[in-house]
């Protein structure tokens, strides 16, 4: 059904059954997966947090004055010191006595690249903060440029497919690693195709006191170039096929992983994006190479992080955004 | 009570006293001391903050913006380089109008790298939108960090607090530091009503289009203008607490009838005060000292100018291409008035001493025939460089 | 601009809600209500998605009030039924279809337990209506006309209602506890009984039509089909039908004991004989049919008109099935059978739209048997409406039993392109529809749904699950009164409502509300009266489609707009 001039949509809205902190009337594109992220995780920190932003998609989309999306009190500072901002909020309310919990959220491009050194400083001093990073792979907000989060061979406007080159000749930094290395208390990745087992990993970090991190895959229909209804197809098969692992580590050390029961091939995930459309050229002999290049290294992920199911484990990619009828609850 | 301190531990001292709940910093010299002394005060249990020893000034600034932000009083200083890399933070700071303390170390800008002392580095970011006052000596400068706190409270502006590194944070002088009970008398406790609260979680740092940019733009600066009054009267309240004020926006030393008027900030007005008693002139000179140089006090500058026929400004940073900064800026504001002949001079760049003789040299400059141009480097030493680059 | 510019450009929580997104959209979601696959199969009209969903709830009642919204005989069909829903089931192409029988059965089997009575029926609002024949068909017609408030008169023949559910169904698949408790309660609605009534004997079409409103015919097809094997019979042949019958009302069996039996004929008949056979101590036991046998690659148009599970307990038996094969000759030795000569063949287009038998030469082999038994089908015994049904086997009616005579409906076996009970309950059904529209001079109406396919589902959101497995008797423990097929047990009932896709209707699992990356699906119990919980708030939608891709159900769809 939908709403019409008598439904009193305001009323319904304020007793949603699940705390929004993200509001309708943002501008992201259609079919967002930052915007669905974002959502998700307000969703399982609750209200009571304070979140600062680094620029990007998400700060622009949710906060046109004199507009804002948020229902959390909410601080945008620069590109490059969501994780600086932080600690700073972290260590006023920690002055001031106050028990509300800091959640810094940035792109890959604020977070792998130039907000990278805040970040690192951030986790070596141990700040009761949890830096969420959601991850689209490239500088979207600027118009689709390489970070160091593209995926080996993906086209961007500043690693174009061309006669020359298959796109980014780089790989795709192992960001989570480098993080875990801080050894703190726990690390993890998530994907939005995957919403019951973000929220629980949101609501894991937040029983933590210390830093924690969690890394949040959400494809972007333009950047990527894929349909807006299949953002959470795409994640799911990017998870699915290797490419980007669900794992927590605590303390540096792996202490659980998604498994994939059935792994699907790396180019059901490829071919549905233009990214990597010139990988699918039949004529180009590179094509083959940087599609098996890429297979490889979703193998190398399943090996390494023991990614393989089996059927006895409910918790594998099969069976981890079960749904029932009813719903799931919170 | 009167003691023997060197600027940095004075300062630190000065801050301890205002009760700052957060300080972050990062090491830079000549900054270094203030930050080891107040890491000391807290380590000693003398200073109850959450002292964030962060890995930039890049971070150092943006922990004291989100500390600002959350509602706490807020600290941090820095120096040259520091300052630079400070600086997108620092319009960040100001353009969120949140409130906060910074003392810059005076201190030259690379490249070359130089340690030592000159201006260039608060005067690279004048345009950012904090208040800057500067300190003649280590008392002022305790005592306008004291104030600047209470400024910034009220403004919900950013507050710069420049004092030459090492001519006065390395060097002991005999000074009063103020009582605790004097100092919570002056400040009341810090509040912020823009803090972030989820029980009241509004947004800040929006992004704002062409619809909006230009009224914000317009508030912060009439902020900055009216921001005057508050300095006043800081700087007067403070006096009569403690019977010492710093200066205002500025200060006139000297005959009122002298129709030669020699301008300075920072340390060099001290060299500048000693000079005038070692090397009396024939002709009436005042001696003004500019304390605020953000706001800049253009109608004070005015009417301390009335009846002046040469106004001398000496200061310790170039624009290179331009010339004086702050006696372009002091040119600019004279311009409406009958105006007096304005003449620049830097001195004292990345360290170099300023001494006792520079006011001597510069009144006979005033004789020169041609008169000078508008601007040069007092005591550069032409026939060390090569003919091409003099 | 009315409100000030703030300090510092700080903007108010949820104040996005000014800008209204909505406008972006070019198509828009709307909530589909499609018919499962299993709802669309069902030849009674019974939606098996419907009650599944009562019962993922756990609520067992429920589903069975809308079970009987269709088949007031669930205990029954539970057992008998071929199942068609299963085959249509998605879940099927997943990984197995939803052993929808095995819960039909155990939501029956807690009814009669239990003592559940049907919803309420209005009393005496329409008239009276005769119904011929207390079978399947005509018990249903009874009891959907008395739940309609009709006066119903139920003739048979025989002395107990049941048909050929009592008559040709062996106990070990029906108990007659079962099929008495169920005929029970419906009788037990007030259906004014005539048995031992034989239509053209006992009583008078023309009498019927005069005293009813209305009539339902359901004879059924008593008389067995004319049979000859290239126009030679045995001297002593019965018909499957006729043995199986005797064997069940007095555990007669053929004297003497033939050695080696082929039985003629792919259907429930020739199965059910062959079992009986089987288990008397017959040796060899072979069923010869035209049609193939049940697999996974079967195509469910050419497969033995059985229950899949009784042909596996069949060739667990020792039943040999010769599939694709028919009797071209039989060998005698005088008036004895001492072989048959089977062919190859297989039903194909005709070049006229109709499919004809075409037997393969050299493929002829001999099969050794002391006794030959047709079990072909049947046709309608004529007697009592000749003037009806003509010169044909069956009656011609149309989907809604009408035969072209004012005031008679036809359902069951009668119509001779039925042939499952669950066919006859579904005429019954109709039938009731019918007569009520024709009371009210209305044409019978029954909008259908799309039926949803296969691939507009997301079956991420399902995690392969095995079927369950009722407890079935093993082969040496099985006898001839106790029943073969057990019930689930109870723990298997929940887990296996569960396994179903609810395929085209919501199941309120917040898929759409979780995922919507606009927060422009709320979620209400209250005012979403679609059978969701949930209304789109165009205001906000954007269109893009996320919904519609990650709704596992596939009930919500994207209509363009501009």
């Amino acid at each position: 059904m939908m709403t019409d001039d008598t439904t009193d949509t305001a009323a319904l809205r304020a007793r949603q059954p699940r705390f929004h902190g993200l509001e309708s009337g943002h501008r992201a594109c259609q079919g967002c997966g930052e915007a669905l992220a974002a959502r998700l995780v307000t969703e399982a920190t609750g209200p009571d947090i304070v979140v600062a932003n680094a620029t990007g998609c998400l700060e622009v989309f949710s906060t046109p004055y004199p507009e804002s999306a948020w229902r959390v009190p909410w601080v945008h500072s620069l590109f490059e010191n969501a994780a600086a901002v932080a600690s700073g909020v972290e260590a006023a309310l920690k002055a001031q006595g106050r028990r509300s919990k800091v959640v810094a959220m940035g792109g890959d491009g604020g977070t792998f690249d130039i907000g990278f050194q805040a970040l690192s400083g951030m986790l070596e001093r141990m700040h009761d903060v949890l830096y969420v990073c959601y991850d689209n792979e490239a500088y979207m907000n600027t118009g689709v440029q390489r970070s160091s989060s593209t995926p080996h061979a993906a086209s961007t406007t500043t690693s174009p497919a061309g006669k020359a080159r298959m796109g980014k000749r780089h790989l795709k930094k192992d960001l989570l690693s480098i993080i875990a290395a801080h050894h703190i208390p726990y690390a993890a990745s998530a994907s939005v195709a995957f919403p019951a087992d973000l929220k629980r990993k949101v609501r894991r970090a937040m029983q933590i006191e210390g830093p924690t991190f969690l890394l949040v895959h959400s494809p972007c229909p333009l950047g990527w170039g894929h349909d807006s209804a299949l953002t959470v197809e795409i994640a799911r098969r990017g998870v699915d096929c290797g490419l980007f692992p669900l794992v927590e580590l605590e303390r540096g050390k792996v202490t659980g992983v998604m498994p994939i029961r059935t792994p699907r091939p790396v180019a059901d995930y490829l071919k549905l994006q233009k990214r990597f459309g010139h990988l699918f050229d039949d004529d180009d002999h590179r094509a083959r190479e940087e599609r098996e290049h890429l297979q490889a290294l979703a193998e190398h992920n399943i090996d390494t992080y023991g990614l393989r199911g089996t059927d006895s484990d409910p918790f594998d990619t099969a069976g981890a955004d079960t749904v029932r009828r009813g719903g799931l609850g919170q | 009570m009167l003691e023997a301190l060197e600027g940095s531990q004075a300062v630190a001292r000065a801050v301890a006293l205002c009760r700052p709940q957060v300080v972050a910093a990062y090491p830079i010299t000549p900054q270094t001391h203030i930050v080891e002394n107040i890491s000391k005060l807290v380590a000693e249990g003398r200073l109850d903050c959450e002292l964030v020893s962060v890995e930039s000034e890049f971070s150092a600034a943006s922990v004291a913006l989100g500390a600002a932000a959350t509602g706490a009083r807020a600290y941090t200083a820095s120096s040259s380089q520091g300052i630079l890399l400070m600086t997108e933070v620092l319009y960040n700071i100001a353009g969120l109008r949140l409130p906060m303390v910074l003392t810059c170390a005076n201190r030259a800008v690379g490249a070359p790298i130089n340690i030592w002392n000159d201006q260039s580095d608060s005067m690279s970011v004048r345009d950012a939108g904090w208040i800057q006052l500067h300190c003649a000596d280590n008392q002022e400068a305790v005592d306008a960090t004291i104030q600047a706190f209470r400024i910034t409270q009220n403004t919900e502006l950013p507050v710069m607090v420049c004092m030459d590194g090492f001519v006065l944070t390395h060097t002991l002088e005999t000074l009063e530091m103020p009582e605790q009970a004097l100092v919570d008398r002056y400040l009341p406790p810090f509040s912020f009503p823009r803090a972030l609260d989820p029980h009241r979680p509004i947004s800040m740092g929006t992004l704002v289009g062409p619809d909006h940019f230009t009224e914000v733009r317009h508030s912060h600066h009439q902020a900055l203008l009216r921001a005057k009054e508050e300095i006043v009267a800081a700087d007067r309240d403070w006096a009569a607490l403690s019977g010492r004020a710093g200066g205002g926006l500025l200060t006139v030393e000297g005959p009122e009838d002298a129709r030669t008027a020699v301008l300075a900030m920072g340390s060099v007005v001290g060299t500048l005060r000693d000079a005038m008693e070692v090397f009396p002139q024939r002709r009436k000179v005042k001696l003004i000292k500019l304390r605020s140089f953000r706001p800049f006090p253009a109608e004070e500058l005015r009417a301390a100018c009335a009846g002046v026929k040469d106004l001398v400004v000496l200061e310790r940073a170039v624009s290179p291409g331009l010339g004086g900064i702050v006696a372009t800026e002091a040119r600019a504001a004279l311009a409406p008035t009958k105006r007096p002949r304005v003449l620049g001079f830097a001195v004292g760049l990345g360290g170099r001493d300023v001494p006792l003789e520079t006011y001597p040299r510069l009144m006979e400059a005033l004789g020169e025939e041609p008169p000078p141009e508008g601007f040069r480097i007092l005591d550069v030493a032409l026939e060390r460089l090569s003919a091409e680059d003099r | 601009m009315s409100t000030p510019i703030t300090r510092g450009a700080y903007a108010e929580p949820g104040s996005s809600l000014a800008f209204k997104t909505g406008t972006w959209r070019s198509a828009r979601p709307v909530h589909k209500h499609w018919a499962a696959p299993c709802h669309a199969a069902c030849p009674a009209g019974e939606d098996a998605q419907a009650w599944l969903a009562h019962l993922q709830e756990g609520h067992a009642r429920a589903a069975w009030e809308a079970l009987v919204q269709a088949n007031p005989m669930p205990a029954v069909t539970g057992r008998v039924c071929p199942h068609p829903c299963e085959t249509a089931c998605n879940r099927g192409r997943y990984d197995e279809a939803v052993a929808i029988h095995a819960l039909e059965r155990r939501l029956g089997d807690e009814a009669i337990r239990h003592g559940w009575d049907y919803p309420a029926a209005p009393r005496g609002a329409g008239g009276g209506v005769a119904v011929v024949g207390a079978g399947p068909a005509g018990l249903s017609a009874a009891y959907h006309l008395r739940r309609r408030g009709y006066a119903v008169t139920l003739f048979d023949a025989l002395p107990e209602a049941g048909g050929l559910l009592r008559s040709a169904i062996p106990m070990t698949r029906l108990p007659r506890a079962v099929l008495d408790a169920e005929v029970e309660r419906i009788l037990a609605l007030g259906v004014d009984t005539r048995f031992r009534h034989a239509l053209g004997r006992d009583v008078d079409l023309a009498e019927l039509r005069a005293g009813f409103d209305a009539v339902f015919l359901a004879p059924g097809a008593g008389r067995s089909r004319a049979w000859d094997v290239d126009g030679a019979v045995p001297a002593d042949h019965h018909s499957g039908l006729a043995l199986l019958r005797e064997w069940i009302d007095h555990g007669a069996l053929p004297q003497p004991m033939p050695r080696s039996v082929a039985i003629h004929g792919g259907g429930n008949t020739a199965v059910d004989l062959a079992r009986v056979l089987k288990r008397a101590g017959v040796p060899e036991v072979h069923v010869v049919t035209a049609s193939g046998l049940p697999g996974p690659d079967a195509d469910p148009g050419d497969v033995l008109n059985v229950v899949p599970r009784e042909f596996d307990e069949a060739v667990e038996e020792g039943i040999v099935f010769h599939d694709h094969r028919t009797l071209q000759r039989l060998l005698m030795r005088g008036s004895k059978v001492v072989g048959v000569e089977m062919v190859r063949l297989r039903k194909l287009p005709d070049g006229r739209g109709r499919k004809a038998r075409i037997a393969f030469e050299g493929t002829e082999t001999v099969l050794e048997v002391d006794m030959v038994v047709p079990a072909i089908g049947e046709v309608v015994d004529p007697t009592g409406f000749e003037r009806l049904i003509g010169q044909g086997s069956y009656f011609k009616a149309d989907p809604w039993g009408a035969i072209g005579h004012d005031g008679v409906w036809v359902g069951g076996d009668a119509r001779g392109d039925r042939g499952t009970v669950s066919a006859a309950i579904g005429d019954g059904r109709r039938a009731a529809i019918a007569i009520d529209a024709a009371r009210e001079g209305r044409e019978p109406d029954e909008a259908p749904r799309d039926v949803i396919g296969f691939q507009s589902l997301n079956l991420a959101y399902f995690e392969p699950a095995p079927r369950a497995r009722p407890p079935v008797l093993p082969p040496e423990r099985r006898d001839d009164v106790t029943e073969i097929e057990g019930s689930l047990e109870h723990a298997a009932i929940g887990r296996e409502a569960l396994r179903c896709f609810s395929c085209g209707n919501c199941m309120a699992c917040d898929n759409c509300w979780t995922l919507c990356p606009d927060s422009a699906v709320i979620k209400t119990v209250e005012t979403a009266s679609d059978g969701s919980h949930y209304l789109f708030d165009l205001d906000y939608c954007k269109g893009c489609g996320l919904c519609a891709h990650e709704c596992p159900c596939g009930f919500i769809r994207m209509v363009p707009e501009y």
